[in-house]
């Protein structure tokens, strides 16, 4: 009988990994708690640094992980441990028997109206970085679509590295999400002059840094190192920032017509309770705890238990494919270790 | 009576003696002291509030209530509360009818102070003593309820649970000593009145134990060891009281005369502030009630600890509580003897000397009033108000921080027609608060100041304030005369009343919390209330109004972090849901952000909900 392996979330991760087990001769089954696959990418337009369209990786790997049993629609009621492997009582009232669960949870994005001083949810013209994708995907925005957009601000991390929000790491891939949105923009409205409000820019993947010169050097977008610490609304529904330009040493007063919230990545409070089920640990930042930072980045300290992606942590598009790899062969080598 | 020694002396009053001239000298040098070290106006009002009838009156009625029946401590809880009036009015009671036995029967003895003490001792029953009787009964009786009230001290040391209190302070080593000597007062003078109640006379207490016990206590030889026992068990009460707890009794008696005068605290050391750490009498109620205490670890840091460490200037421990405390305030209100903690520890802080001293004096308040004259050049027909109302409405940093609270209360005076100018929606100055928490008064003075100039200049009637902060050091520190200083929750409150905002109310359960400062700060807890019974169903937290728990958002800390602040806010949030409310709802832009970063359900401002039940006014 082939090896089942149960895979919580059916996102990129959850879907690189089921290709890779089926390629394996294993029989993943993935649980996914939404109607649809794809998890976070699928709602992406363009992924940077190549501006390659997230839709086609999504089709790829849906198309790659076909074979594999999928329950949408579907959340975990229970866990059980047993002797040696794990019962698993879907919502839909099917159980599952297998030695292995390797949860693809991924992250949430932050709720932008928990930042109360930037106006998302009171200000029309204030949306997130999601938003964006949305319109770019949809084109339905009203705050958008048909407008005359002149001039627009992206706020760098947005509910990451702040205390205050209750999340003090990093998102990583903000600031190379809003140089890639800033470039949209500016395409879409070429007329339009684009701010970037950041503290510092973390730009450390391949092809991020000529990505970063690019905005600058082909599309003038103004990089302004400091922090927006407050926004207000005029008579005519436009925007008001204010910030303090810190490489300047001055502050600074821009009205925009719109302005993008780069929401940063929180652990998901499902991913929580999925692992509160089988009491494996929690980081200090709410992600999932791996059992080493360096070597073991996709193990549990629990036996047969396995992590990939953003559940352990915020994560780029390649590296949660990789983790993806990486914890399929982890099960791998134990199944054929046990054979012997 | 019959006197039974000449001399009306024994030995045995010698250490009864000394403790009553130690104790006694040492409060008169100690009150002396401290009214010295009042500032010199501050005397002056506490000796002319000494010949004001009104206030001399407020001060024998909060003697009795508070000193003798400890009326604060029965409201809170009636245990504890009757175990500290028990023992503080039967021993009062005691001593005043000693002192009417020795006027009646004895009065040549009057010089004598420590005859009615131990008149007992001193006195034969005779014929004419069923006039006494009355006296005898008063007295056994009155010492029954001390005797009852010690069975319960012994029972709350044992168990404080018993009385509700979930927390208590850790005794020291001089507080034990008293407690013990004072537990051990009572039960002496029980026995050694007892040896005598066949000679001198007694009642069913005194008399029956005599009976009971009469092969013990008919032996004279036990007596006098009996009566040295009582004395010197006296003599070590009153000789530990000044290191101990117990100094807060004669501390109290003075304290509600500077208090009644309506002295405040000005220096953290000195004169009433002094006075409030001998008056803290260490019952502990601070530490239930401190929001801090939802960490075990902050439990050192409440008042009770504070006046502890202030007993035994320890300087570093001093200033560690002073600034980690977050200012709520709900010590204070619980307190049964008036320490303001909130005030001794914002006094402490601005006793610290800083090097860098910044100015605000430089700032240019004319580009401000420039902008916010409104009433000054418009003539008053183009204002809409009915009544000519002329609103400046002052948001404050917190609200800027918090749009959704300025933008619904400028929809809602748009929606009441009112004339309204904003002070700050370009920038404003600081109110001055947080300086003045921190202790810089200096720096607060000057944009109090400034503010002052910008609001007398604009012609506004009515300032109206979202920010309870802001609110509190605008009523109490601003001189605005002929401006009606208002938080929006009263001013919308009078809004619905006068018929200017019609609200429908909507089907949904808000639990509303009283921010520290509205609340406690400035005694603000029904307009809310009303307002929010107008937009929907009320529903309280399991502690409310004055022991609202404070959101650990508080500008008062100087130096809890936010990782500490964490369990604080979850605890307050806990006793918000308590009635399952669908939303949240406060009435301080600070306790809004806190609350939502932590909460899973809506937290809102009492100007959104009510903005959204307000329906567009009708023309």
């Amino acid at each position: 009988m082939k090896e089942i392996v149960v895979i919580i979330g059916g996102g990129i991760a959850g879907l690189e990994a089921a290709t890779q087990l089926l390629k394996l001769g294993y029989s993943p089954i993935i649980i996914e708690k939404n109607d649809r696959l794809g998890g976070h990418v699928a709602r992406w337009n363009r992924l940077f640094p190549d501006m390659t369209p997230a839709k086609d990786i999504v089709d790829d790997l849906i198309a790659s992980s076909k074979d594999a049993n999928i329950f949408l629609n579907t959340e975990i009621s229970f866990v059980n441990r047993l002797k040696d492997s794990y019962n698993v009582m879907l919502s839909n009232g099917i159980s599952i028997n297998s030695r292995f669960i390797l949860y693809t949870t991924g992250f949430r994005l932050f709720e932008a109206q928990k930042k109360e001083e930037y106006g998302y949810g009171v200000y029309n013209q204030v949306l997130t970085n999601a938003d964006l994708e949305n319109w770019f995907n949809t084109d339905k925005d009203k705050r958008i679509s048909g407008k005359d957009i002149r001039k627009i601000g992206f706020v760098h991390c947005v509910g990451s590295r702040d205390e205050k929000a209750r999340n003090s790491q990093c998102s990583k891939v903000c600031c190379i999400t809003a140089i890639k949105q800033a470039i949209e923009m500016k395409e879409k409205f070429p007329e339009s002059e684009v701010f970037c409000f950041y503290m510092d820019l973390r730009l450390f993947g391949k092809k991020f840094e000529d990505f970063y010169t690019k905005a600058q050097r082909d599309h003038g977008i103004h990089f302004i190192r400091g922090r927006v610490s407050e926004v207000s609304e005029n008579i005519n529904g436009q925007v008001i920032v204010k910030a303090e330009d810190t490489l300047a040493g001055k502050p600074l007063k821009v009205t925009l017509d719109l302005l993008v919230l780069m929401s940063g990545m929180v652990c998901n409070p499902d991913s929580t309770k999925a692992a509160s089920m089988l009491h494996l640990p929690i980081d200090s930042d709410g992600f999932l705890q791996s059992s080493d930072n360096v070597f073991h980045i996709t193990s549990s300290p629990r036996k047969g238990i396995y992590y990939a992606g953003a559940c352990t942590g915020p994560k780029t598009v390649p590296e949660t494919l990789a983790e993806a790899r990486s914890a399929v062969l982890d099960i791998h080598s134990e199944i054929t270790a046990g054979k012997k | 009576m019959r006197e039974i020694y000449l001399s009306g002396y024994s030995n045995f009053i010698i250490p009864f003696m000394i403790g009553m001239i130690f104790v006694l000298s040492w409060c008169a040098i100690g009150a002396v002291r401290i009214i010295l070290q009042l500032p010199a106006d501050d005397r002056k009002k506490f000796f002319l509030s000494l010949i004001n009838p009104r206030i001399m009156l407020k001060n024998i009625r909060d003697w009795f209530c508070d000193c003798l029946f400890h009326v604060k401590l029965w409201k809170r809880n009636k245990l504890l509360g009757y175990m500290h009036s028990s023992i503080a009015f039967g021993w009062f009671m005691i001593i005043v009818i000693g002192h009417i036995e020795v006027f009646l029967y004895t009065p040549e003895r009057m010089h004598q102070v420590w005859y009615p003490i131990f008149f007992r001792y001193f006195v034969a029953v005779t014929e004419n003593t069923m006039k006494g009787s009355f006296f005898f009964f008063l007295m056994d009786f009155f010492l029954l309820v001390i005797l009852s009230g010690i069975v319960l001290a012994i029972v709350k040391r044992i168990r404080s649970r018993f009385f509700g209190m979930r927390r208590t302070t850790r005794a020291s080593i001089t507080d034990l000593i008293g407690l013990y000597s004072l537990w051990s007062i009572f039960p002496l003078r029980l026995l050694a009145e007892g040896f005598t109640a066949d000679i001198s006379g007694g009642s069913f207490l005194t008399k029956s134990l005599n009976t009971v016990l009469h092969s013990f206590l008919s032996d004279q030889m036990n007596m006098l060891p009996t009566w040295w026992a009582y004395s010197i068990a006296l003599c070590i009460f009153m000789c530990i009281l000044p290191f101990s707890r117990y100094m807060h009794i004669p501390a109290e008696i003075l304290l509600i005369p500077l208090r009644n005068a309506g002295i405040k605290v000005r220096h953290a050391r000195k004169g009433i502030a002094k006075l409030q750490v001998y008056s803290c009498p260490g019952c502990g109620v601070c530490i239930d009630a401190c929001p801090m205490s939802a960490v075990k670890a902050n439990i050192k840091d409440t008042t009770v600890y504070l006046n502890r460490q202030i007993k035994r200037y320890n300087e570093r421990r001093i200033e560690e509580i002073s600034d980690k405390c977050l200012l709520c305030g709900k010590c204070t209100a619980v307190c049964p003897v008036g320490v303001e903690g909130d005030k001794m520890r914002i006094a402490q802080r601005s006793l610290r000397k800083y090097n860098l001293a910044p100015s605000y004096a430089n700032i240019d308040e004319n580009i401000l009033i420039s902008r916010c004259n409104k009433f000054v050049n418009t003539s008053n027909t183009n204002v809409t108000s009915s009544k000519n109302q002329k609103v400046i409405y002052f948001s404050g940093c917190m609200t800027a921080l918090t749009p959704a609270i300025s933008k619904a209360t400028t929809s809602l005076l748009q929606k009441s027609g009112i004339s309204y100018e904003i002070m700050d929606k370009d920038g404003g100055i600081c109110c001055g608060r947080p300086m003045m928490t921190a202790g810089r008064i200096e720096q607060a003075e000057e944009m109090i100041a400034k503010n002052t100039a910008i609001i007398k200049a604009s012609g506004a009637d009515t300032l109206l304030l979202s920010c309870p902060i802001c609110y509190k050091i605008f009523k109490e520190r601003y001189d605005l005369e002929g401006i009606e200083i208002l938080h929006h929750t009263e001013f919308f409150d009078r809004l619905i009343n006068e018929g200017r905002l019609s609200v429908n109310k909507e089907d949904k359960k808000y639990a509303y919390h009283d921010p520290c400062e509205l609340g406690r700060g400035c005694g603000i807890y029904d307009q809310p209330r009303n307002i929010v019974n107008m937009a929907g169903k009320l529903v309280e937290g399991e502690k409310n109004r004055k022991e609202s728990i404070c959101c650990g958002g508080s500008l008062g800390s100087l130096t809890l972090s936010f990782e500490k602040r964490k369990a604080l806010t979850e605890n307050a949030l806990n006793n918000l849901r308590i009635a399952s409310p669908d939303t949240i709802v406060t009435a301080c832009p600070l306790c809004r952000s806190t609350f939502n970063r932590y909460s899973d359900i809506p937290v809102k401002d009492i100007a959104e909900i009510l903005d959204e039940a307000t329906m567009k006014r009708k023309r």
